[in-house]
């Protein structure tokens, strides 16, 4: 069948297998689309689509070495291009399932499994294209910004009927939501749910929820939802925003591991669940997602400095707490720091911070020499004058000194940075990482209420809450010591109710946390070492009555 | 063709995972495979149209190669999902699609095996019949279902859709001898005997678990078989609430 609008159309197919792309030619051709190009990477497609307008991309998944067809989906949809808006389906050899498991937000237009036919992609076409046509007006609107009017079209178009009337209540509970009438977003999708238990509805029940501040509801959509479908991705990815809401940082983590052993391919999860493992000092986890996350790294536009330097940051942190747990990823993240320097090393900021980055991840691999090689380089462009605006690279050079055990240093750099910026608040916010007290406003302030908070959950025998109060106060000023001691007891005293490894874990790594920070004189030493001994008789007598058991 | 797998590059733990993921392997292979069998089968109709067969013979040959073809292609797909459901990472996404794209997919994807084969095909069904199903999953089993009429030699096939008692129901009828008197008694496959002798058994095990994950208010999803359809033979009948 030979279709006269296909005359106008240029598509572009996207295979490695140089065969398949001349037989799909064929078939295009056949069709009567006579504008065909065709490449075999997705590196030469994003190429070829900022220079030419395609209306179809015909795309394989898996593209062999480097982008897949899916992450040239992502770039095309995200970065500006002339192919932003163009019918993107994705061809894979196996069912679309699969793919849709790596997938984030974009999906493609349609999927389409091999083997493919000339029968099989004119039927497909020739209804995307008729879906196509009719929609256009209504996205030419939202695109315009006039989302009333694109209201209207979408629901003349429901109104009247007819095969696409699926895909336009999608589009109009998007649209509602997008123009904050949460409520005829509800009416819509309660409508649909009348009918049918629909996933997509049950999920734009859920945006409502969120739109109107009912997280306890927008929970109990997703509970259904996971239930019925515990592949659902986006349910998950709501759940981490609410948790994210609530600043329940360990549910977050928790949701983001799941999701991410469904889809270890998606890069924006890694990211997340490696920034949120690091904020919840869960290092073994956070250097293992960001490891993940900068490996995906190299075939994406998400790609950012910012994850590679957690990387880096996540795995020193790691060596330094247990040299066997850190060494497997030494070798990774030097590489990951190197390709700070390649990829995004275009301030001198970054560059030296990754030189420091490189400089710890060298003494953690006991290059000592190659180390101190490293620091006095760094140190020489710090010390030009400038060098003090370099906050992140200062930063980094008082974690290198006191990495090398050269604390008076450290002391002297970091003296000299407070004094510097004693009024600069923003600076001030980001030294706090280094200070047991904080020095800027808002973290003086965050750190008082939390602390109040704690205090008061934890007399209230609320030992979760207080917990999760004293953990969120310590990612800010990790080196706080008195916040880290009433972390420590609030997991004593939960501990003593139920022992469970996962916490004494906890403890362990938080009282070795003090040890390294303090010696007998400081004022707070008693008060560690009474802590130190209520735990270590806790675990005594758990040794005790587990060999009782026996 | 050697592709890198995806997974691959990402061992899980701090040390590359030297253990073998069946699943991956599987899934991998699979998609090496259809690669492959895509090839064959585009090639294969194109070398139909440019040389048609001289004589039956000829014609006889091309229709082996194009069934065999097809046959490995919907035994791959089922062997894939079978081995996702056991292992529960098979998600359904059930939304609401129209009856006729489907059955209209699958026979073109069938096309040139029904020409050679000399297969007339009837498809009865609204246009504007919308059910709600896995359109993919329900497309795979419908695939299966018409590669396996073709095995049997028969002329005529009808593809109907119709509603009966508030399911939808998909039949596919034949004009041929009909099911055995056994598999209409008994038709679920016994382990180890059928897996060997009856493949059909197989794909009405996948049809069947296929069936089962449609679940509504209405109840599941199930298939019945039966002898003296309309068109003479035997007829399947896929239920979906």
């Amino acid at each position: 069948m030979v279709d006269s609008s296909y005359g106008k159309i240029n598509a572009l197919i996207v295979d490695d297998f140089g065969n398949f792309r001349a037989t799909l030619n064929n078939i295009l051709m056949s069709l009567g689309i006579r504008s065909v190009d065709s490449v075999a990477s997705g590196e030469e497609a994003l190429q070829f689509c900022k220079v030419r307008t395609y209306d179809l991309i015909l795309c394989d998944q898996n593209l062999g070495k480097g982008k897949s067809g899916q992450q040239v989906l992502e770039e095309l949809r995200v970065t500006s291009n002339p192919c932003r808006e163009s019918l993107f389906i994705l061809v894979s050899a196996e069912s679309s399932k699969s793919i849709i498991m790596a997938a984030y937000d974009y999906e493609p237009d349609a999927y389409l499994t091999k083997p493919l036919n000339a029968k099989v992609l004119d039927q497909r076409l020739s209804r995307l294209f008729e879906q196509h046509v009719m929609l256009k007006p209504t996205y030419a609107a939202r695109k315009k910004g006039d989302l009333h009017t694109a209201i209207d079209l979408c629901t003349q178009l429901i109104d009247k009927g007819g095969r696409n009337t699926n895909v336009c209540q999608k589009l109009l509970g998007q649209l509602y939501l997008q123009n904050n009438d949460v409520a005829s977003a509800e009416m819509l999708y309660r409508t649909v749910l009348n009918q049918r238990e629909l996933e997509w509805a049950q999920l734009g029940m859920v945006k409502t929820k969120i739109a109107q501040g009912d997280l306890l509801s927008a929970q109990q959509w997703l509970g259904e939802i996971l239930h019925r479908n515990p592949q659902c991705l986006k349910a998950y990815d709501f759940q981490v925003e609410i948790h994210r809401e609530q600043g329940n940082t360990e549910r977050m983590q928790a949701v983001l591991q799941t999701v991410t052993d469904l889809s270890p391919l998606s890069i924006l999860r890694q990211q997340a669940l490696g920034d949120v493992a690091l904020q919840n000092d869960n290092l073994l986890i956070a250097t293992t997602a960001l490891r993940h996350a900068v490996k995906l790294g190299d075939n994406s536009f998400l790609d950012n400095a910012h994850v590679h330097t957690q990387f880096a940051q996540a795995a020193i942190k790691l060596s330094t707490m247990d040299e066997e747990l850190g060494r497997p990823f030494l070798r990774d993240a030097l590489k990951g720091v190197a390709e700070i320097e390649v990829k995004f090393g275009e301030s001198q900021n970054i560059q030296i911070q990754a030189k420091l980055l490189e400089t710890q991840l060298q003494v953690c691999s006991g290059n000592e020499s190659r180390a101190i090689a490293l620091m006095t380089a760094a140190q020489a462009e710090l010390t030009k004058p400038g060098g003090g605006e370099l906050l992140e690279s200062q930063i980094e050079m008082i974690r290198v000194l006191r990495l090398l055990d050269r604390m008076d240093e450290a002391e002297v750099q970091l003296k000299a940075l407070l004094l510097e910026n004693v009024n600069n608040e923003e600076a001030l916010q980001k030294l706090d990482v280094l200070l047991e007290e904080p020095r800027s406003e808002k973290n003086k302030l965050m750190v008082a209420e939390i602390n109040k908070k704690g205090i008061a959950a934890y007399k209230n025998k609320d030992f979760h809450i207080a917990e999760a109060a004293f953990n969120t106060a310590l990612q800010k000023v990790p080196h706080h010591i008195g916040l880290r001691l009433n972390y420590i007891q609030t997991l004593i005293d939960t501990l003593k109710i139920n022992f469970d490894d996962q916490i004494s874990k906890k403890i362990h790594q938080s009282l070795s946390k003090c040890e390294a920070s303090l010696n007998k004189s400081h004022v707070q030493y008693p008060r560690y070492h009474q802590l130190q001994i209520v735990y270590n008789d806790l675990t005594k007598a758990q040794k005790n009555s587990e060999l009782n058991d026996e | 063709m050697n592709k890198l797998p995806d997974k691959g590059n990402l061992p899980k733990e701090g040390y590359p995972n030297p253990t073998v993921d069946f699943s991956f392997v599987l899934s991998s292979s699979v998609r090496d495979m259809k690669d492959s069998l895509s090839m064959l089968l585009i090639t294969l109709a194109a070398m139909m149209e440019k040389s048609p067969p001289a004589d039956a013979e000829q014609a006889k040959f091309f229709s082996t190669l194009e069934y065999e073809a097809a046959r490995i292609n919907g035994e791959l797909v089922q062997l894939l999902s079978l081995y996702q459901m056991d292992e529960q990472s098979l998600g359904m996404h059930i939304d609401e699609h129209y009856v006729i794209d489907v059955i209209d997919e699958q026979v073109a994807r069938n096309d040139t095996l029904f020409n050679i084969r000399k297969l007339n095909i009837r498809i009865e069904c609204d246009a504007n019949l919308v059910w709600y199903f896995d359109n993919e999953m329900i497309g795979g089993v419908l695939n299966n279902l018409l590669v396996n009429c073709v095995r049997y030699g028969q002329n005529q096939l009808l593809v109907s859709a119709c509603i009966e008692n508030d399911f939808l129901c998909i039949s596919v009828a034949d004009d041929g001898t009909g099911y055995p008197e056994s598999m209409l008694e008994d038709p679920s496959p016994q382990v180890g005997a059928s897996f060997g002798s009856s493949n059909t058994r197989l794909g009405l095990l996948f049809a069947r678990k296929v069936l089962a994950l449609h679940r509504s208010k209405k109840g599941q999803g199930y298939l019945v078989l039966a002898n003296n359809s309309l068109l003479g033979g035997g007829v399947i009948k896929l239920y979906l609430p």
